[in-house]
């Protein structure tokens, strides 16, 4: 398709409207140099080295749209004098000692365009800038003496990122990348994504971990590397040669380090990037352009939080439970023990003696051999994932009102949303590079945001309206916006006459929620509901992102199912830009479901009451399977209480920490006669055990994960497991063929072929369609057709319409006057849950090295209270202890204690067994305490080098017209007019 | 009664059973590369012999200072110009159309052979035979091919040279097929 035609060089070429010269030029001969251009940033327009001419006038090839009849000149001498100039300004600014750098492989761009160029010598020398190494930061530095001011870094940090922290001072004389106001980069807002690392054409902006590792002769002395350089200077008889002997090395370096593609086990985003190896050793994670869910984007733990991988503490073999201590045994003895004790409890007990978690960290395939060894081995469906503490809620409403429990499209269509409402959800630091995509379009593209939140976090700093409703009452404010949406004729009536049931009833329910009683509930203005409502009505396109807000109260799958109705009534389902996004907290809390890690549900999420379901899978695996529902976590540990459930073997998720009301839990795992637990480390969980099993992390198996967006990904063994540990899908293997399940699985993609013969969700999922960066998102059909977007011919009911399905306000719990202060609880950035993996990197550690009490300024004064005071905190649960942090993120007598603790600061201490009515999520987000003053003076606990102290600097992207303005500026082509001039 | 347990008695190996299986592992790998040891060792004794081995276990064992030395000692004007020289004539070489030379080479190989038969002699040679040798298609030949190396020599090659700085317009790439090419002869 091309709208026009142009001439390059004479000859004439197809082109389209809104099409750069430069992305034109990609795919033919005539290509120009360019640097400074990122096909995920777009035109900077620092560089000055992709000059062409069009009709006569010099222009960047980047940034300038063609127009029909354009006769663009990309190879005269004048163009070329003109992209030399601009090249010669960047070697003035980056000196080349290729060989002996550690980004000399392969993708620099500036060795590269050097090359391209044919560039030998260059007419202006390289002059050292007077600014050190800026090496503050634990995870990359800044090389000033290297940065040729390109701006990438600050684009991706302004405008792809969106922390803004990173500009460059123009006005210098000689101008460097800045962070904040011109502080150390350890001590400015810099959240350390990565993203500036990541974009770097050269070595300026690096990875600490790839500093003297990558290249042969990168590791020299500093004192001998120098002379070095200087050698390499002197003896250089024009750039061809050192480029020739750096591009060997740069081979060389292929055969030791190692690029393999993987997907992050941080988030339900599912960013994937490769990962670089030397042995064990890390050296840097790389996203990629063609990764589907992130392209360049990570955050700090994707970036730079694998430590764990290689940590000491890592188990290497398996251990029994002996006395009062824990003894390393064989697999074989481990094994034999569990199969002779799972056999015992079955013999004497029955199945449903018998529990089994499965882990939404691990693999689809893992959480499918867990469930068919709960299923099809022991003969119980007591087999749950810990989905169960998040978003099972979210599930439930949506299989409620449109059929399919996942994201309705994907993160790009919440990027071209007109209107994003984030409910219960701090996705700046839960879901960041999700978040990124929202903050990038509400900076740039004018969406709009309504984010509702008790805490003032980031996203609801940038909210153009932002709610506080009283804790628990979402529901309320929803339907009363959706009643006031139907009363005012708002309502997408054809939407509705087509497309959805049960109207009539659902609006008699909404009877009860006028504004006068939603601001009674929730403390919100009717100003402010009408606000909502308008907005709402006149977006063309909007999408609601909830999470653990929402889902983590006793009407959590309320709450969620009258997210769903808003949608429906407001007709924003089933095309492009809308719908309804549970984000998904853990890589793979989608998947683990999907896969029949449910009591309830089979792969697929097809019921186990449906005979037929459960006959497809008893021929198929040759066994009988219960027809009645199994337990879920919440009922496994009452079952425990209760005497009737005696073993449990649980795997990768620390329950233990995380489930609420630990103490009841801990309690159970006491009255277990057997209880295997699975995982890295020795958790707060394993210590329970009587069988501890050293797992292997995805960094060491392969197989597959589903995110967020319903999108499975593959993931590719980067090393050999450590010590013994073994990927989880073996482990489970062998446990099955020990009691008999004559399981023959070699590979992942032995499960996954199965899986998808009876999963129909996944009917055309195989390995070979999910090949690198390659993903699927389901449903898929047998011949490999995805559903990027869901509903778009209907909704998976009978007659293919959603549902309206009224529900109503279930107020949250009252703990009792005493207990005066509301607990709010949930994510850092930069720690993963309780920290298990995140505290191994010490430079994670070193920025927010424990958990921490957000206090408001109100409550510190009434109380007392200054940063580092240690407070306890109790509820009729159980207390914890912690220092205070004041800040203005949260209000009045509401505190805020992150989850990242195993110790006396544990928050699930705290929370209470109660737990959402139709799913048994536990209400951790009704939770009230009292507080006492343990100790008035205590350390701050948060160190001065946390990004949240800092001073960010918003502007769009470089700011180049700063550039441009400075005195000492020419556009090359002007100076090469200039010179053409005075030369006759 | 299960309780919380932190104790991990690590499976002691004794010495005695560590030492057996690491040497198992490394006859295992000698016996693997049977063929790629024996010719290891054979390279070891002679380098033994020749004393490499010490030589280069001097410079490994304090390879930081070594190479601190080596390099300061490389970064002196006279030795980085040598390398540079080096650099130089190599890329000169790499110039020279070898096709192009190989008859201009015989040619002087059978003048040479001429001047040792000849040996010193009285004869002189005056203008007239001089002229008149031009005659001799032979010594023409060899006249004509002089004049055309001389014209060649005097060709300005500033543009070409890699010695000087250059400037943007009198760039000289070397292209693809490893002839120079310059930017104000290129259209």
């Amino acid at each position: 398709m091309s709208d026009f035609s142009i001439k390059i060089n004479g000859s004439e070429v197809k082109a389209n409207k809104d099409q750069t010269i430069l992305n034109l030029l990609t795919d033919r001969p005539d290509q120009v140099p360019h640097v400074c251009y990122h096909p995920s940033l777009g035109p900077i327009e620092t560089c000055d080295t992709c000059i062409v001419k069009v009709n006569g006038e010099f222009v960047r090839a980047c940034s300038t749209i063609l127009n029909d009849g354009d006769e663009v000149d990309t190879n005269s001498d004048e163009v070329k004098e003109a992209q030399v100039i601009g090249m010669d300004r960047i070697l003035l600014n980056h000196e080349l000692y290729c060989t002996v750098c550690d980004y000399n492989n392969g993708g620099c761009e500036i060795h590269n365009t050097v090359k391209e160029m044919k560039i030998n010598h260059q007419s202006i020398p390289f002059d050292h800038k007077p600014y050190e190494v800026d090496h503050s930061n634990p995870f990359y530095r800044y090389d000033p003496d290297q940065c040729i001011l390109c701006g990438r870094c600050v684009e991706a940090c302004q405008d792809v990122q969106v922390t803004e922290t990173l500009s460059i001072d123009w006005d210098r004389e000689r101008p460097r990348v800045i962070w904040d106001k011109d502080v150390p980069i350890n001590e400015s807002s810099c959240v350390s994504c990565g993203h500036c690392s990541t974009v770097c054409p050269c070595n300026a902006m690096m990875e600490k971990g790839m500093e003297g590792e990558a290249g042969y002769m990168t590791g020299i002395n500093r004192e001998t590397l120098r002379p070095m350089i200087e050698i390499t200077k002197n003896v250089e008889t024009g750039y061809g040669s050192i480029l020739a002997i750096s591009d060997m090395e740069a081979a060389m370096r292929e055969q030791r380090i190692k690029k393999t593609k993987t997907v992050c086990t941080y988030c339900g985003v599912g960013c994937s990037f490769d990962v670089w190896t030397k042995g064990r050793e890390i050296l840097k994670v790389e996203p990629q352009i063609d990764a589907p869910a992130n392209g360049i984007s990570t955050c700090v733990k994707g970036k730079f939080g694998w430590d764990f991988v290689n940590s000491e503490e890592r188990l290497t073999k398996p251990l029994i439970r002996e006395g009062d201590s824990f003894r390393e045994a064989s697999w074989e003895e481990a094994l034999n023990l569990i199969a002779s004790k799972f056999t015992e409890i079955k013999q004497k007990h029955g199945s449903q003696a018998l529990s089994f978690i499965s882990s939404s960290k691990c693999t689809n395939e893992e959480s499918y051999l867990m469930q068919k060894l709960a299923r099809g081995v022991i003969g119980t469906n007591n087999i749950d994932n810990c989905s169960r503490y998040c978003q099972t809620p979210a599930t439930m409403g949506l299989f409620r009102t449109v059929g399919h429990g996942g994201d309705s499209g994907s993160i790009k269509d919440i990027e071209k949303s007109e209107l994003i409402i984030i409910i219960g959800s701090n996705t700046a630091e839960s879901h960041p590079v999700l978040a990124t995509r929202v903050k990038r379009s509400h900076k740039l593209r004018g969406q709009k945001l309504i984010v509702a939140d008790l805490r003032k976090h980031e996203m609801a700093d940038r909210a153009d309206l932002f709610i506080q409703p009283k804790a628990g009452s979402d529901l309320v404010w929803l339907s009363a916006v959706t009643k006031y949406i139907l009363d005012q004729g708002w309502a997408d009536q054809e939407f509705l006459n087509n497309h959805v049931n049960g109207l009539e009833e659902f609006k008699q329910n909404l009877e009860k929620f006028t504004l006068e009683y939603a601001v009674e509930a929730t403390g919100l203005s009717q100003e402010t509901l009408i606000h909502i409502a308008e907005t709402i009505h006149q977006s063309k396109s909007a999408c609601v992102l909830w999470a653990m807000g929402v889902t983590q109260h006793r009407g959590g799958s309320d709450t969620s199912t009258a997210i769903s109705n808003l949608l429906l009534v407001t007709g924003n389902y089933g095309r492009p830009g809308v719908g309804s996004y549970p984000l998904r907290g853990h890589n793979n809390v989608q998947g683990a479901s999907d896969f029949g890690s449910m009591p309830d549900r089979l792969p697929s999420y097809e019921k186990v009451t449906d005979e037929k379901v459960r006959a497809k899978y008893e021929q198929a695996w040759g066994v009988k399977i219960p027809e009645e529902p199994g337990l879920n976590n919440h009922e496994m540990v009452a079952g425990i209480h209760d005497g009737h459930v005696k073993a449990m073997y649980l795997k990768g998720e620390d329950m233990g920490i995380v489930d609420s009301n630990i103490n009841y839990v801990h309690d159970a795992y006491e009255k277990l006669d057997f209880f295997v637990v699975q995982d890295l480390f020795l958790t707060i969980t394993a210590q329970f055990a009587d069988v501890v099993l050293p797992a292997s992390p995805s960094l060491e198996k392969e197989g597959t994960f589903t995110n967020t967006e319903r999108r499975i990904q593959r993931l590719y063994q980067v090393m050999e497991p450590l010590g013994d540990s073994k990927p989880d899908w073996q482990i489970i293997q062998d446990i099955a063929n020990r009691l008999g399940g004559n399981w023959n699985y070699t590979h992942p993609s032995d499960i996954m072929d199965e899986a998808a013969q009876l999963a129909p969700l996944f009917a055309g999922v195989s390995y070979e369609r999910l090949e690198g960066y390659k993903s699927l998102q389901w449903p898929v059909a047998p011949d490999g057709t995805d559903t990027p977007i869901l509903f778009t011919d209907g909704f998976p009911f009978e007659d293919r319409k959603a549902k309206l399905y009224p529900v109503d306000w279930t107020e949250p719990i009252e703990f009792g006057e005493e207990y005066d202060i509301h607990v709010n609880n949930g994510r850092l950035l930069e720690h993963f849950h309780e920290g298990n993996m995140t505290y191994k990197s010490e430079g994670i550690t070193s920025k927010t090295p424990n958990t921490f009490l957000e206090i408001s300024h109100e409550l510190a004064e009434e109380r007392g209270i200054k940063d580092g005071t240690l407070v306890r905190l109790t509820s009729p649960y159980g207390s914890v202890k912690v220092h205070c942090l004041i800040t203005d993120r949260v209000k009045g007598k509401e505190v805020y204690l992150p989850m990242n603790d195993s110790g006396e600061a544990a928050i699930n201490l705290l929370t209470s067994s109660y737990a959402d009515k139709d799913t048994d999520t536990p209400a951790y987000k009704e939770t009230s305490a009292k507080l006492e003053i343990l100790q008035e003076e205590g350390a701050n606990p948060l160190p001065k080098t946390n990004f949240r102290y800092g001073n960010p600097q918003p502007q769009i992207g470089v700011a180049v017209e700063k550039k441009w303005a400075r005195k000492d500026y020419i556009f090359p082509g002007d100076a090469v007019k200039k010179e053409r001039n005075q030369h006759g | 009664m299960a309780k919380a347990i932190k104790n991990v008695h690590k499976l002691s190996v004794s010495e005695e059973e560590q030492r057996t299986k690491d040497l198992r592992e490394v006859e295992d790998a000698l016996i693997k590369n049977k063929q790629a040891i024996m010719q290891t060792l054979e390279i070891m004794n002679h380098m033994q012999d020749k004393g490499i081995l010490s030589l280069l276990n001097g410079l490994f064992g304090q390879g930081d200072k070594v190479l601190d030395i080596a390099v300061k000692a490389m970064d002196k004007p006279e030795n980085t110009n040598t390398i540079k020289n080096l650099l130089l004539l190599l890329g000169t070489l790499g110039m020279i159309n070898v096709k192009q030379l190989e008859p201009f080479l015989l040619k002087i190989d059978a003048g040479i052979a001429r001047v040792a038969e000849y040996k010193d002699t009285d004869e002189k040679t005056g203008y007239f035979d001089l002229v008149k040798s031009l005659k001799d298609p032979e010594i023409n030949r060899a006249i004509t091919i002089l004049m055309q190396f001389l014209k060649g020599m005097g060709q300005d090659t500033e543009p070409f040279e890699k010695t000087v700085q250059d400037t943007p317009k009198k760039r000289t790439n070397q292209t693809k097929d490893k002839t120079l090419e310059n930017n104000e002869k290129r259209s």
